[in-house]
């Protein structure tokens, strides 16, 4: 299967495509709106939020992201791709963004970082109202993920979110929507697994 | 969020990858993305890839350039003459997380600021080299290529430009005697922002986790028993 990423010239595009390649998929560089395929869409991370979303918008990608999203394309968001899927990140001095889901993108309060690796389960058939697991034989996801932000997103009165015992967002499933703080690229053999999960 | 435990890996301008001892004899060990793929087989927590300076002009994005297409997946810092210049070429797609930091700690914090806006507070890790000498620490300052006396200011500004800092007992490098903890009585810094490195017992690793430290980072021990990791978790 074809799995879009997209490249605005920011992100850590190549550990992306290997981690997709890893799983036998094949990654595609989207570079501009006509490349974009009716494939799952990748939102990559290490960048920072008003220019990623500059170059989005210049490239007229934000616009086709969220027309993707609403005819039910599946789109996943990784660290910095996750917390563009808010309405508005507070990172350099404030910044609109895609408003795919209800919520915001805030510093860790007292100017903490969350640097490291926490246990990361997920069960298929508790997640409720999504387009990610559907005829799957794989039901469970059991393993460790790598954290590495210092920014969290904050959802409005989504019950859909992991929420990690410091209150960070871990991760969200939402209809074709799934977020991830963390970098699977980045999570060895727990982010090979997830990716075979989701697509 | 659990103790990590990481490794440190030199790497010399020909993409050798080189055992570092007593940080004085350098031996080299081999391929640089075979050592690499072994320890992201060995599932590490982290790497931490550094190009010794030591005084010398290095061609930070020309040698770091041949990683790219390294197929690891496990979490990677490097450091090592990152200047303004290659800052920009070497995160333009960025298959590391971090950025290790020595020289301008010390004098001109500038590429640390541009580097802070590219990637984040989150990527920035300072790398210290220490030596304790007749009760005083003494930190290595890789471009004048010695160790040197630093002043309070010098911890405040290590605070509030790094996130995390690599502890190295660079007498104890590369060998098995253990780790000077006595470090710890000349050192400021937040202690759950520090990895230590150098000559590392299973007794350092246990006392390290005890003392809440962030991690750990083996050095050549790694790569001579390379089925540990697991058990000293």
């Amino acid at each position: 299967m074809l799995i879009n990423i997209i490249d605005v010239g920011l992100g850590n595009i190549g550990s992306i495509e290997h981690w997709v390649k890893s799983c036998q998929l094949s990654p595609k560089r989207v570079t501009n709106v006509s490349q974009l395929t009716n494939d799952p869409i990748i939102i990559p991370g290490v960048a920072s939020a008003g220019e990623y979303m500059d170059r989005l918008s210049s490239l007229k990608l934000d616009k086709e992201i969220i027309k993707k999203y609403q005819s039910g394309q599946k789109i996943i968001g990784i660290c910095l791709g996750f917390q563009i899927m808010m309405n508005y990140s507070e990172e350099d001095s404030g910044v609109r963004c895609l408003g795919l889901l209800n919520g915001a993108t805030k510093y860790i309060k007292d100017k903490k970082t969350h640097n490291g690796w926490e246990d990361f389960k997920v069960d298929t058939r508790k997640v409720k109202h999504n387009a990610f697991f559907s005829k799957k034989k794989q039901k469970k996801v059991d393993g460790r993920v790598y954290f590495n932000h210092e920014l969290m997103v904050e959802l409005v009165e989504d019950t859909s979110a992991h929420i990690l015992s410091n209150g960070i967002t871990s991760h969200v499933f939402k209809d074709n929507i799934f977020g991830m703080q963390f970098h699977p690229e980045k999570s060895q053999q727990t982010g090979q697994d997830l990716l075979k999960l989701i697509i | 969020m659990s103790f990590r435990i990481g490794a440190t890996v030199l790497l010399d301008c020909n993409g050798k990858a080189l055992q570092s001892y007593s940080f004085q004899t350098k031996r080299v060990l081999g391929c640089i993305k075979n050592v690499l793929f072994f320890l992201n087989a060995y599932k590490v927590d982290e790497i931490h890839l550094i190009i010794p300076l030591k005084g010398k002009g290095v061609n930070t994005s020309k040698t770091l350039a041949g990683l790219k297409d390294t197929p690891i997946s496990t979490p990677l810092s490097v450091g090592g003459g990152v200047d303004s210049v290659s800052l920009i070429e070497i995160t333009k797609d960025p298959y590391f997380e971090r950025l290790i930091f020595n020289s301008s700690i010390f004098d001109d914090n500038e590429v640390i600021k541009q580097a802070t806006l590219k990637m984040g507070h989150q990527a920035i890790v300072g790398y210290i080299p220490f030596i304790l000498k007749k009760n005083t620490i003494k930190i290595y300052h890789s471009k004048r290529n010695k160790f040197i006396d630093v002043s309070d200011k010098f911890w405040e500004n290590l605070n509030s430009i790094c996130n995390e800092v690599i502890l190295l007992d660079a007498n104890a490098e590369g060998g098995g005697k253990g780790f000077n903890f006595k470090v710890f009585q000349f050192f400021n810094f937040p202690i759950n922002r520090v990895l230590i490195s150098g000559g590392l017992t299973k007794l350092d690793i246990s006392k390290a986790k005890e003392m809440k430290l962030a991690g750990v980072s083996l050095d050549n021990i790694t790569l001579h028993s390379e089925f540990s990791i697991r058990g000293l978790r």
